[in-house]
């Protein structure tokens, strides 16, 4: 038996009615790399806010290698040998990659400040340990690519991690877990733990041995990964067996009506693109990063105006450019963009309110927005997305990040649109929400309107789409039926290769 | 394509990068070296050592403002209690004097010592309190000058003659002791800025939320800046009554909107992060510079209020337009 490097009893954190922690207990033994695993909201992020000193707990306690722990700062946790990589990285742009790696006290002198050469040379002495040889540490962390930048933050941690690490989805960034796995396993060796947090499950069996499972803010177990399939880890995720993730796709009837028609469109980096939804189909649009989907999913939810081209909605020329025509024209586009945070969501209205935005006019009596009304009309389709309805009265920046984008979906749906166009809806979210989603957008088009989504995850695609269009260079490269649809058709024709092309290659 | 370079390491580079240099203090001290030289070919009288004094002691009340000012606002802060300290720290300059150099430091520790105190009020108030800083800092504003004015009901008063006469001449006869307080204060800067204190100072006005994550005590660093910031007011207070050789006590309001406007032309952004203490130096010393530039061609004084707006404008858009150039190249 091992020993004991991190002990937590009930620790349990509320932020004002919300109960984010509630009993959660779990052990970390010496040189274990032990995996957090939960949905969104789960409770994962307060754990570690815990376990690192940005919060303190209201109750419960924990014990780090025998000794009571309870740091009230990040550098108290770090005194005692924890040190935490966060998933929003905590760098600060206009510093050099060594200043800071060595924050907050990038100088080591006390009466006369370090010399900016000496600093760069300790902090280059970190940089080899970790075996970073293609970052310098003069380089300005708002240069980096944001691999680069979460590198970086990792090494930080590691550097300062004596007794226990922790990894807030590490690899979010990272196209290759190759070096994190290396430098993890180079840190156990020497007894120190890892607590390692992620929703990749693959990366976790390779490199954890045991993993806790938070539901709801609670413990639900501890387990050993190689005696548990991925199927028992989302049951005890989810609290309930997880069914099929993707039901019976949808197709189109081949008679049905046409709802947006869209010819000649010039956009940003889109070039004379035709498209065309029906009703009752969701369609799909692959493509690699930055082949002009953005360009297309704003100007189709209004948000910048077409240089070129038509968009016929409902049979009407759009005249669109602002999001509330778009809306307004003919049967409506509603559209839910892609940075939730920055474009979607007010974080000080309740989940409520921010719902019933867009029928401010039906929660109102005499232009006064009543709280009550608004929770009315707001519930209905909360209840589309699987919403929990006391979530309602919560302001939205205390969400959850997957309890966000059942708000945003909210407000897409209230407004009535006849079309929705989702950019990556389920990117980022747990298990639980990507079936709440999968679940409104296929009861969405049944009602005879439809949808268009991009996906960043092929296999989404594949189970969810009517049919997947593919975007390569600006323009429509591919339109693959149903019945062909497979991802590695998808991958090809996102690269660039026409059918006959993938043949030859 | 940033991408190209994954593989190779970024070699260190001696020289600094364009957007290095812009966002220093050189594009102010371009400006001020520019008008500085319109205005001696203009006004050649300029140029005897009694104009250089008179320019530089005018000039250097507003400069100590600035720097202070600089502290809060590179933070993410502001300070309105800028008017209130340097009326106080005048009216009391000017109603207890101590004759003698000795004199003069024991008026520099009281106005000091006064600015402090304010200042951590303010930052106690900001950064504990977490109440919002325009609120805290009117409301210090208000005070002070209510104190000031219990102090001298009217402007009134004496300034010691060693204040009034030696701290406005010149060393050896040939360099403005303002100079010299103003180079004192650059150099401070220079090495602050390397200090934990002053990292921590750009960081939190860079990203609060990083800092902290960063290990930084976010609310020590606030309440720091303050007690910086109110250490200069008391300070311009100071100069300012012994330029004045009087007290007034509403001498400081001025001052308000110049420190601001001297900190943005200094290019010192509001939301904090970047800038620095050297520029707002050199942004003070150019917006009093213009007024007499305007003067000597010949200018009409209702015209000078336009136009520095008009110039502020500019350099707030010259900076913007370089954030704008320099963060579109990060994301190709």
């Amino acid at each position: 038996m091992r020993a004991r490097v991190l002990q937590a009893n009930a620790l349990s954190k509320r932020y004002g009615a919300t109960v984010a922690l509630s009993d959660v207990s779990l052990t970390i033994t010496q040189g274990e790399v032990h995996a957090i695993l939960g949905e969104n909201g789960a409770g994962k992020s307060t754990l570690v806010k815990i376990l690192s000193g940005v919060v303190r707990a209201n109750s419960g306690g924990m014990s780090l290698a025998g000794e009571p722990y309870n740091p009230h700062s990040i550098s108290k946790a770090r005194a005692q040998g924890v040190a935490t990589a966060f998933q929003e990285l905590s760098l600060i742009p206009n510093l050099t990659v060594g200043e800071n790696l060595l924050l907050p006290n990038a100088s080591a002198r006390t009466f006369w400040p370090e010399s900016k050469s000496s600093i760069l040379r300790r902090a280059a002495e970190v940089l080899r340990e970790w075996q970073i040889t293609d970052i310098a540490p003069d380089a300005i962390v708002e240069d980096l690519s944001l691999a680069e930048r979460q590198r970086i933050e990792i090494t930080r941690a590691l550097s300062h991690a004596s007794r226990l690490l922790i990894l807030d989805e590490p690899t979010a960034a990272l196209p290759d877990p190759g070096w994190l796995f290396q430098q993890i396993r180079r840190l156990t060796a020497r007894g120190v733990a890892v607590m390692y947090i992620s929703h990749r499950l693959g990366e976790v069996r390779e490199i954890c041995e045991r993993a806790t499972v938070l539901r709801n803010g609670k413990t639900i177990d501890t387990v050993d990964l190689s005696g548990v399939d991925d199927d028992g880890i989302f049951a005890m995720m989810v609290g309930r067996s997880p069914e099929s993730a993707f039901a019976e796709p949808v197709v189109a009837r081949p008679d049905a009506d046409i709802i947006v028609d869209v010819r000649n469109l010039n956009v940003g980096k889109v070039r004379s693109l035709d498209l065309s939804l029906k009703a009752g189909e969701i369609v799909g649009l692959a493509a690699l990063e930055g082949q002009g989907q953005q360009d297309l999913f704003r100007a189709l939810g209004g948000a910048v105006k077409p240089s070129d081209g038509k968009i016929m909605v409902g049979g009407q020329a759009a005249a669109l450019g602002s999001p509330r025509r778009a809306l307004r024209a003919g049967s409506g586009i509603a559209f839910v963009p892609e940075e939730r945070k920055t474009e979607g969501i007010f974080v000080n209205l309740t989940a409520a309110s921010n719902i019933a935005l867009p029928k401010i006019g039906r929660a109102s009596h005499a232009g006064i927005v009543y709280a009550g009304l608004e929770k009315k009309v707001s519930a209905e389709a909360a209840s589309k997305v699987a919403l929990s309805p006391r979530y309602l009265g919560f302001n939205v920046g205390s969400l959850s990040g997957g309890n966000q984008q059942k708000v945003l979906l909210a407000r897409a749906l209230i407004t009535g649109a006849k079309c929705l166009v989702l950019f990556d809806p389920a990117r980022g979210v747990d298990v639980g929400t990507k079936q709440s989603i999968y679940a409104m957008m296929r009861d969405y088009v049944a009602g005879g309107r439809t949808i268009l989504f991009y996906s960043s995850e092929l296999s989404e695609l594949v189970h969810l789409s009517s049919r997947c269009l593919v975007m390569y260079g600006g323009r429509i490269v591919a339109d693959v039926p149903r019945a062909e649809l497979t991802e590695e058709r998808l991958l090809a024709a996102a690269h660039g290769h026409s059918q006959e092309m993938k043949v030859a290659v | 394509m940033a991408s190209i370079e994954v593989n190779t390491p970024r070699q260190s580079r001696g020289l600094p990068t364009v957007r290095q240099i812009v966002e220093s203090a050189f594009p102010i001290i371009v400006i001020y070296v520019v008008m500085a030289t319109i205005y001696s070919v203009v006004q050649p009288s300029a140029l005897s050592l009694y104009s250089i004094e008179s320019l530089f002691n005018n000039s250097l009340p507003l400069m100590l403002a600035a720097a202070g000012a600089t502290f809060v606002i590179l933070q993410g802060g502001f300070d309105l209690s800028v008017a209130g300290i340097i009326s106080l720290a005048n009216v009391v300059v000017a109603v207890a004097p101590v004759e003698g150099p000795l004199g003069a430091v024991a008026n520099l520790a009281m106005v000091i010592a006064i600015g402090l105190l304010v200042g951590a009020v303010n930052g106690y108030v900001v950064a504990y309190l977490r109440i919002q800083a325009i609120a805290a800092t009117l409301a210090t504003m208000i005070i002070c000058k209510g104190v000031a004015l219990l102090i001298l009901g009217a402007p009134g008063g004496y300034v010691s003659d060693f204040m009034a006469y030696e701290l406005t001449a010149s060393i050896f006869g040939a360099v403005p002791i303002a100079v010299v307080i103003a180079v004192a204060v650059m150099v401070f800067w220079s090495v602050f800025r390397t200090t934990n204190s002053g990292r921590s100072l750009l960081a939190v006005g860079q990203d609060e939320n990083a800092a902290a994550l960063s290990g930084i005590d976010v609310a020590r660093t606030r309440f720091a800046s303050f007690l910086w910031a109110g250490a200069f007011y008391g300070a311009a207070g100071y100069m300012l009554a012994a330029q004045t050789a009087t007290g007034n006590p509403n001498g400081g309001d001025p001052f308000l909107l110049l420190t601001f406007a001297a900190v943005a032309l200094g290019g010192t952004a509001f939301g904090g992060g970047r800038g620095g203490v050297t520029a707002s130096l050199f942004g003070a010393a150019t917006l009093m510079l213009m007024q007499k530039v305007l003067f000597a061609v010949g200018v009409s004084s209702f015209y000078t209020g336009v136009i520095q707006g008009a110039i502020m404008i500019l350099a707030v858009l010259f900076s913007a337009f370089v954030q704008a150039v320099t963060s579109r190249r990060n994301s190709l």
